[in-house]
């Protein structure tokens, strides 16, 4: 895990495996991340969830990076490059019927933006930002 | 303790096919409900093998409910073989499965699932005298510990455990022998397509479940207003929402 300032934000990344076993250790980075952004205990667990989903579709082979930006009330994370495969799939479903619950309409409720960039080898990045409430 | 009589087992036996039938060629779900309840002795049965792992019994319950779910919904009704021979591989595959993959959660110290128990309640507390959901900070400052134990702990929480099912048995009757399949054929699970939306994994939660779904992510509500609604901590609701979607998505593996 590396940890540097980037423009005024600080970034963290991390290279860890997929496999479904290392899920708790993501989780348990993405809330010292969360924590050192001052996010609340609901919007740090929303961004955990994020991820967690997101890297449960990817098929939990291989290894993945995954790159935070903090800044004060906002976390941006880059997650990639990911085999396109099903994740693409179930990002596009953003307006699923009625009763159905896809990728992109859980994104959607937990995230305030998330989008997919193209990578090398016709992978994908998803791009999640996540806005901590105003704090009084 | 002695079993049930040939007869009697028989007897069982077509009364699952007939439900299967149902099921399967009727699509009548209040078949799959009545197979489920009927074999739950099953799964307890097979449960009680790997309790004092560090699990809840109750956990592990019920994660090899969902194995019986599956085998259920998976039963070919040509082949001449018993739901419970069918099933058990199944239910124990399910159970295995669960602790390889919690093993790292599993071991972590009293004190931290301590914690964890009161942790729930603080961020309650917390939340209604602050008027926001309360930071890491916050939570430690009032239960006396630090930023890095509260993550942990909630971590303890967090880690994917199975699904809690509504449905209790129908009967009282433990009449199916765990041991008749022990080591008998595998399920040939026909993996599904690649799909983009959980739905028809949805349709298999319990209705509280359900709901909790439909209210953060159709009505958009935040946890706070969820947990008000249906009588629950935040931190539980929280729970709830992960396990569904995990479970939804082991139900489309």
């Amino acid at each position: 895990m590396t940890a540097e300032p980037v423009s005024g934000l600080e970034r963290v990344e991390i290279d860890a495996p997929l496999d479904l076993a290392f899920q708790g250790v993501v989780r348990l980075v993405v809330g010292g991340i969360a924590e050192q952004a001052d996010f609340g205990f609901e919007a740090m667990d929303d961004l955990q969830l994020a991820i967690e989903r997101l890297l449960a579709e990817t098929g939990g082979d291989g290894r993945v990076k995954i790159s935070f930006e903090l800044g004060d009330g906002v976390v941006r994370t880059r997650i990639g490059p990911l085999r396109e495969g099903r994740l693409a799939a179930a990002l596009q479903e953003r307006n699923g019927d009625p009763g159905t619950l896809s990728l992109a309409r859980i994104l959607s409720a937990v995230v305030d933006s998330f989008g997919v960039e193209p990578a090398d080898d016709g992978q994908i990045v998803v791009r999640l930002e996540k806005l901590g409430p105003p704090r009084p | 303790m002695s079993g049930p009589g040939n007869g009697d087992r028989a007897a069982r036996q077509r009364e699952d096919r007939e439900l299967l039938r149902r099921y399967h060629e009727d699509g009548d779900p209040s078949a799959r409900e009545q197979l489920i309840a009927r074999h739950l002795p099953l799964v307890r049965s097979l449960a009680r093998r790997y309790a004092g792992r560090g699990e809840p019994l109750e956990d592990i319950e019920q994660v090899g409910a969902i194995g019986l779910i599956k085998a259920i919904d998976r039963f070919d009704i040509e082949r001449e073989v018993s739901l419970a021979t069918y099933a058990t591989p199944n239910v124990v595959g399910e159970i295995k499965r669960h602790f390889r993959d919690k093993g790292w959660a599993i071991r972590v110290p009293r004190s931290l699932q301590e914690l964890n128990a009161r942790m729930s309640g603080a961020i309650d507390d917390l939340t209604a005298r602050l008027g926001h959901s309360p930071s890491v900070g916050e939570i430690a400052a009032s239960l006396g510990t630090s930023n890095e134990e509260v993550l942990e702990a909630l971590e303890v929480g967090s880690a994917y455990t199975a699904l809690s099912l509504d449905a209790g048995p129908a009967g009282s009757d433990d009449d199916s022998d765990p041991m008749e399949a022990i080591g008998g054929e595998d399920a040939e699970f026909d993996r599904s397509e690649d799909r983009a939306t959980l739905g028809p994994a949805l349709a298999h939660l319990p209705d509280r479940e359900r709901e909790i779904l439909r209210m953060r992510f159709e009505e958009g509500l935040p946890q706070t207003q969820i947990a008000d609604r249906v009588g629950l901590s935040q931190m539980h609701v929280s729970r709830l929402i992960r396990r569904s979607l995990a479970a939804m998505r082991e139900e489309l593996e």
